[in-house]
């Protein structure tokens, strides 16, 4: 399976070119939680359909329709188009208005459109809509393994030949409530700073939100970037790169030490903590693919001396994994790796 | 690719209808409707509902619509012969839903909102309750391959579907997949906004009807290779053989007039399954009794099957059970392909002429070997399934 083509909305803005500019600065200081700025999200002619569609819906039509521009594929390809959108969350800050909505005025008096917004596939649904794309589409949800599981029945579906291209991503969003019970459940960092290579039993983490897609195919001629597979778990084959997904979401990261890699790196401090942070590391991996160029670890705090990059630089590289130890304390791989593999 | 590759080996349902298959049959014979107001949780609004009664919870301090997957998942996996477990064979999950998706306790954001502050026990409870994770907990197993779809109404059925292609492609021995969904205040409140709800017990395909009921449920099938199941003693009678899914791309909440991503979805399953319409016995239409859903339905059945197609809508029984419709009117499919009948189409009585065609309206004797079960969801998921039973295998 190939990418064909990516989309991005994060803390940084919209864009590859903004995506390579986070990777090439570097960490910035989060205002408490690494939120997507709302000028990233004000596409009026992308959204048009969308204007009264909340913030997790738009990031995800956003991120969606930049991955199907970046991919070239014709016209016509649309009507073979699938979709699979995965999150672990799903459109939470609209749940809480409409939760508000009827506390403040009864069952009888909440808003519909409010309410037609919470459901968890309405990011689909208006991306569909705005592509006008007749294909499969699909929304998932999970707290381990979103993201692996989506691109697992990305290559079914390709397999299959259900369509012959798919967006898959990821989309999660990180609201006021979802900040509090972040502070409840897990250890948030006061420095504001993701340390992945502590590898410690309670990691810290800064919650993030943010939308990535991709544009798959097993078509060679629309190898873009690089191929992408969800390995079985626990599986770590070799690689030129391992990305870690060490960003404190899942409780103790002391696994992460059997790493036996050469070349380290993590940039959840550039996205934040997201249960669906794969999908932004691949969209990093494949950018480095093709790039052939490594950018240096935005964080380098390094207690267990091992090999991570210190510095960007052009780099002959042909295979990366991105590695996140989830809940159950399994190893999910996604292996990206350059040429026709 | 065979049309006895996929069998299904289990089946499992709990709805107001009945606790287990057993009962569900018998209220469909009798044609007994069990829905009234709601109980389960305070309310301005007056809808009827299809609330389960008496429900014994398997699991404490978890989400309703967990423990009515573990019912329907355990009624399935004994149906199918698994009671001892799963040995070395590799299993997969895949269950739909809303509800339990979301984080929608009232109380806990009443708190939040007066205080600032709530206690964490009912996000305990819903990070314990992601379906297809905490099912695979309850078994004791954890597979690879697990994931639950909120495809809104069609999320059963899409889940089948997705436990489907992880067969053919290999990556499992079994799938056990449906959907599963509790009554519950938000999806009550939001239909009730949008004006879908009716105010008395719904009509599904009738001329007069006004609307839906809510109600719970789970319904859940085993889905195994074919030659395992033989291997390991079982004789499969029953098949999962196509699915289609495709998008309206039309409006947010309401169907495309035209019926045309439903049909496109009936195309694909059809070429999947090597049959064409002609072959159906029934099907088993989603059916919610809301004016726009069922008129174009109704069409679509009329132009794809032709007007003698037998069809039925099984929410004058249990409600729209949103993520579990699917799950569960896949096994009323299964059903009425095992025994040879279906119900009557409950709340029917008045023909509309706008839609062209009528479900039965009494308890009808079934001749034929395709089942077709079809959903149209919230944004524009429209998916069908088809199934199979061999009278040469029975």
């Amino acid at each position: 399976m190939y990418i064909a083509g990516m989309g991005i909305v994060f803390n940084r803005g919209r864009g590859l070119a903004n995506l390579e500019k986070a990777l090439i600065e570097g960490w910035v200081m989060p205002e408490v939680a690494y939120r997507v700025p709302a000028e990233a999200i004000t596409d009026k002619q992308v959204l048009k359909e969308a204007r009264r569609a909340d913030t997790f819906t738009k990031m995800a039509t956003l991120a969606a329709f930049d991955a199907l521009i970046d991919s070239g594929i014709p016209e016509n390809s649309k009507q073979k188009l699938g979709i699979i959108l995965a999150t672990a969350f799903g459109p939470h800050v609209t749940t809480f208005n409409f939760l508000d909505d009827i506390l403040t005025y009864g069952d009888s008096g909440v808003s519909p459109t409010l309410f037609s917004h919470s459901v968890h596939n309405a990011a689909t649904s208006y991306i569909a809509l705005n592509l006008q794309t007749r294909g499969p589409t699909l929304t998932m949800t999970q707290f381990a393994d979103s993201f692996h599981q989506a691109l697992i029945l990305a290559e079914s579906w390709l397999q299959e030949k259900r369509c012959d291209y798919i967006l898959v991503g990821s989309v999660d969003q990180v609201g006021k409530v979802m900040e509090y019970i972040c502070n409840q459940k897990l250890k948030v960092a006061l420095d504001g700073k993701i340390k992945p290579f502590n590898f410690s039993k309670t990691p810290e983490c800064v919650p993030g939100e943010g939308a990535a897609f991709f544009l798959v195919t097993n078509n060679l001629k629309y190898n873009k970037y690089c191929a992408i597979s969800a390995l079985p778990q626990n599986n770590q084959k070799e690689a030129d790169l391992c990305i870690l997904d060490s960003d404190g979401m899942c409780g103790n990261e002391e696994l992460y030490q059997k790493i036996s890699n050469t070349r380290l790196t993590s940039y959840a401090p550039i996205f934040g903590s997201l249960l669906t942070l794969s999908s932004f590391s691949c969209l990093a991996a494949a950018i480095i693919l093709k790039n052939q160029k490594l950018y240096a670890s935005p964080i380098k705090d390094n207690p267990h001396n091992l090999n991570i990059l210190t510095k960007n630089e052009t780099f002959l590289i042909h295979k990366i994994n991105c590695l996140r130890y989830n809940c159950y304390q399994e190893g999910l791989v996604i292996q990206l790796q350059k040429g026709d593999a | 690719m065979s049309l006895t590759d996929i069998a299904i080996t289990g089946l499992g349902a709990i709805s107001a209808s009945g606790k287990n298959i057993p009962e569900t049959l018998l209220s469909f014979s009798s044609g007994k409707r069990n829905g009234g107001p709601v109980t389960f949780f305070k309310t301005d609004l007056l809808y009827p509902v299809f609330q389960i009664q008496n429900f014994n919870p398997p699991k404490s301090d978890t989400m309703r619509s967990l423990n009515l997957a573990i019912a329907a998942a355990s009624e399935a996996i004994t149906d199918a012969g698994l009671i001892n477990g799963f040995g070395n064979l590799r299993v997969g999950i895949c269950l739909g839903t809303t509800v339990a998706s979301q984080l929608n306790d009232t109380d806990f954001y009443q708190q939040y909102r007066t205080y600032g502050q709530a206690p964490m026990n009912s996000v305990e409870r819903f990070l314990k309750s992601n379906l297809a994770q905490a099912l695979g907990e309850f078994l004791k197993i954890r597979p690879r391959f697990c994931t639950t779809i909120v495809n809104a109404c069609s999320s059963g059925t899409d889940a089948i579907g997705v436990g489907l292609s992880w067969l053919r492609n290999d990556y499992c021995d079994l799938v056990i997949a449906g959907g599963a969904d509790e009554l519950n205040r938000v999806p009550l409140d939001g239909f009730g906004a949008l004006s879908v709800v009716s105010k008395s017990l719904c009509t599904p395909f009738d001329r007069n009807r006004t609307g839906l009921n809510l109600g719970e449920g789970a319904g859940i099938i085993v889905l195994e290779k074919s030659t395992l199941a033989r291997d390991r003693g079982k004789n499969p009678k029953l098949f999962l053989n196509g699915y289609g899914l495709a998008a309206d791309a039309y409006h947010l909440t309401a169907p495309r007039p035209d019926g045309s991503g439903l049909e496109q979805a009936l195309v694909q399953a059809f070429k999947e399954a090597g049959i064409s319409p002609k072959d159906v016995a029934f099907v088993n239409a989603h059916g919610t009794a809301t004016k726009d859903n069922d008129l174009v339905e109704g069409k679509v059945l009329a132009r794809v099957f032709g007007p003698e197609i037998k069809f039925i809508s099984t929410k004058g029984f249990t409600g729209h059970t949103l993520g579990a419709a699917g799950g569960l009117e896949a096994v009323f499919s299964c059903l009425g392909l095992r025994d040879g009948w279906i119900p009557a189409s409950a709340g029917f009585l008045n023909f509309d002429p706008e839609i062209g065609i009528a479900p039965v309206n009494q308890k009808t004797e079934i001749n034929g070997n395709y089942a077709v079960s079809t959903s149209l969801a919230f944004g524009g998921n429209n998916s069908a399934l088809i199934i199979s039973k061999h009278p040469a295998l029975i």
